[in-house]
């Protein structure tokens, strides 16, 4: 063992500079290959922790304005989706709709600690809000079906608002705050990565808001969705029902805004799949071009050493000699230089990592580290193969025509 | 057959294949006895590099028969004729053959690699035949720093490490001066007669010739009769 790796070291520093060009074109096939999937890793993880994370079998359905006449009833006219509409969407379109909820809210309103006060809004909302939005809760509770079955009053605040109207987001939670000349209790506080909205329960937003029983979206939780066509079947039912209630064309793009993020998600997925998938296509074909260097290489070497391996065959070397010499020198190259780019990859994308902290577009761009193992090994059969060509035809070769070669 | 043969071909053919075919050796009869000194001469085209080919087991023959130290020497599969090159036959060539990047001692001990035996032994080994061609002090030098009297030595040597039976010379003296080309056939002469090998030296050459002890002439593809020295 020890003897053929001395054999096969001396006869590859016999040529350094070919030795080491070869060796650098699969380094750098394999690291562009490391390179190119650990950034598209980095691209689509942080859809996947946010956007996907968020509840996505969903439709959110928004009000809007008639594109067309109906029915007699001019284009231009506001559709107002109200609360009933939940409890219709949920019986009519049983088939889809799991669950409907909903948001209301009040604007312009003050809420008021003994500390400090706050101009703002709230939004009623559902127990699933949260798990909607993925935001996460960092103190007490969140609203729950209770709260909205007794309309109570109470609150959950963002961390900051906590701050501002308690001095710490923990000391906030059981105390009191004014909301519209009602005492309102502080129940949970959450951490939300974009805006501040205030949480009260649903039905308490009802009974704030009186008379005026709009809507600000229809949620739709689906079941019995697969395909984007099932999204899309479904989309349409509702969209349906909607329109036979509100009195608008089925067809109207404009008479509700339809945010059917089931469909985004596959979409989305397919997307981020197809992304994936052609970063391995780039990088393969990056690695494959490296192969064809050695193979290149490989033949060259070998058929400039025909004079050398007719010595040796003289003296006494059989053909699996030969092959085993060709074989072992072309997978050393493909094996040690491999290696370096897969460690230069890695090496690489930590720097980036550590450069890109904290953006939010790209997070996480590493790539797993089974996946550097089986490149590694694909890199060495192929090492394997490009030698092996080289070495089938040089041993055709008889060993008088191979000496005579000069 | 005589019992010291160690060489026998019997009507041994060989055509080259072709648009118009070759027939080379046309018939060959020869003996050849442990312990001699021979040379084969000819003319170019006589067929002496085919016939020293098919002696160094290096090509194949139609038809005939090649007995070698009492192996028949016949449709031998490339790994048995490989096998049978480094154990029976040493080579020794007109341009040394020696390989470039390995010093002197690596090359001698080439031959042994290929027979499986450890480092340290075949290099012991090699230095042994080094020491013999009187190259001791030049074991670490490679081919590139040699004299050509020098690079052929440590040929020689190489062609003795694992005691074969015949030692086999492609013009060995062809690229050397008269000074180094007699001090080379003193090396041939001197391990014929201390060490009984058995040595056949191809050559055109007759000054080399007449060094040994028997020439055997080959014209046209057949062997001419027999002449004394």
């Amino acid at each position: 063992m020890f003897d053929l790796a001395r054999e096969i070291k001396q006869s590859l520093s016999n040529n350094k500079l070919r030795t080491t060009l070869t060796g650098l074109s699969v380094a750098w096939g394999i690291f562009m290959l490391i390179i190119l999937l650990s950034m598209s890793q980095g691209v689509t993880n942080p859809f996947k922790q946010n956007v996907m994370s968020q509840g996505s079998n969903y439709i959110n359905i928004f009000p809007g304005r008639t594109s067309k006449a109906y029915n007699g009833l001019k284009e231009g006219r506001y559709i107002d989706l109200k609360d009933r509409d939940l409890a219709t969407v949920e019986s009519q379109n049983g088939n889809y709709a799991q669950q409907v909820s909903s948001t209301m809210s009040g604007s312009a309103i003050t809420i008021s600690s003994p500390k400090d006060y706050i101009s703002t809004g709230y939004e009623g909302v559902f127990p699933d809000e949260l798990t909607k939005r993925g935001t996460p809760l960092t103190y007490g509770r969140f609203i729950n079906q209770l709260d909205l079955d007794q309309k109570r009053k109470i609150v959950v605040l963002t961390e900051q608002n906590a701050s501002i109207l308690f001095g710490t987001p923990e000391e906030s939670i059981g105390k009191t705050v004014k909301l519209k000349d009602l005492s309102f209790t502080v129940v949970g506080v959450i951490n939300p990565k974009f805006g501040q909205e205030t949480y009260i329960p649903f039905t308490t937003a009802k009974a704030l808001n009186g008379y005026n029983l709009s809507v600000d979206v229809l949620a739709v939780e689906l079941k019995n969705v697969k395909t984007e066509e099932d999204g899309t079947k479904a989309e349409n039912d509702i969209k349906g029902t909607l329109s036979r209630i509100h009195k608008f064309a089925p067809d109207d793009d404009g008479a509700v805004r339809i945010w059917n993020r089931f469909k985004q998600q596959l979409q989305m997925g397919a997307g981020m799949w197809i992304l994936e998938l052609a970063m391995w296509i780039i990088g393969l074909f990056t690695m494959l071009s490296g192969i064809i260097g050695v193979s290149n290489i490989m033949f060259v070497s070998v058929k400039e050493r025909t004079h050398e391996i007719g010595i040796r065959r003289a003296i006494g070397a059989k053909p699996r000699n030969i092959l085993t010499q060709i074989l072992t020198e072309s997978v050393a190259i493909t094996g040690f230089f491999g290696y370096i780019g897969v460690f230069s990859g890695i090496l690489i994308m930590e720097v980036i990592n550590n450069l890109i902290e904290g953006t939010d577009f790209i997070s996480n761009a590493r790539i797993d580290i089974s996946i550097a193992i089986k490149v590694t090994v694909v890199l060495i059969i192929a090492g394997c193969m490009a030698g092996l060509f080289p070495a089938l035809k040089a041993l055709k070769v008889k060993p008088v025509e191979a000496l005579r070669d000069e | 057959m005589s019992q010291n043969a160690i060489i026998t071909l019997t009507d041994v053919n060989k055509t080259y294949p072709g648009i118009v075919p070759l027939h080379v050796l046309k018939g060959i009869n020869l003996e050849i006895s442990r312990g001699e000194l021979v040379s084969i001469m000819g003319a170019s085209g006589s067929g002496k590099s085919t016939l020293l080919n098919i002696l160094g087991i290096l090509d194949n023959y139609d038809s005939g028969d090649y007995v070698l130290n009492g192996t028949l020497i016949k449709n031998l599969s490339e790994n048995r004729a490989a096998e049978l090159r480094n154990r029976l036959i040493g080579f020794v060539f007109q341009s040394f053959n020696l390989i470039s990047y390995k010093n002197a001692i690596e090359n001698v001990a080439l031959p042994l690699f290929y027979q499986g035996v450890s480092r340290k032994k075949r290099n012991m080994l090699a230095m042994e035949q080094l020491d013999r061609m009187g190259l001791a002090d030049r074991a670490h030098h490679l081919p590139g720093e040699l004299s050509g009297g020098q690079k052929q030595r440590v040929a020689i040597a190489r062609s003795l490490i694992t005691k074969p039976s015949i030692i086999l010379a492609d013009e060995p003296t062809g690229a050397l001066d008269s000074q180094t080309s007699k001090e080379v056939m003193q090396v041939f002469r001197d391990l014929n007669s201390d060490a009984g090998m058995t040595i056949i030296i191809v050559t055109h050459d007759p000054g080399v010739g007449a060094k040994t002890n028997r020439i055997i002439r080959i014209s046209d593809g057949l062997i001419l009769p027999d002449e004394n020295v």
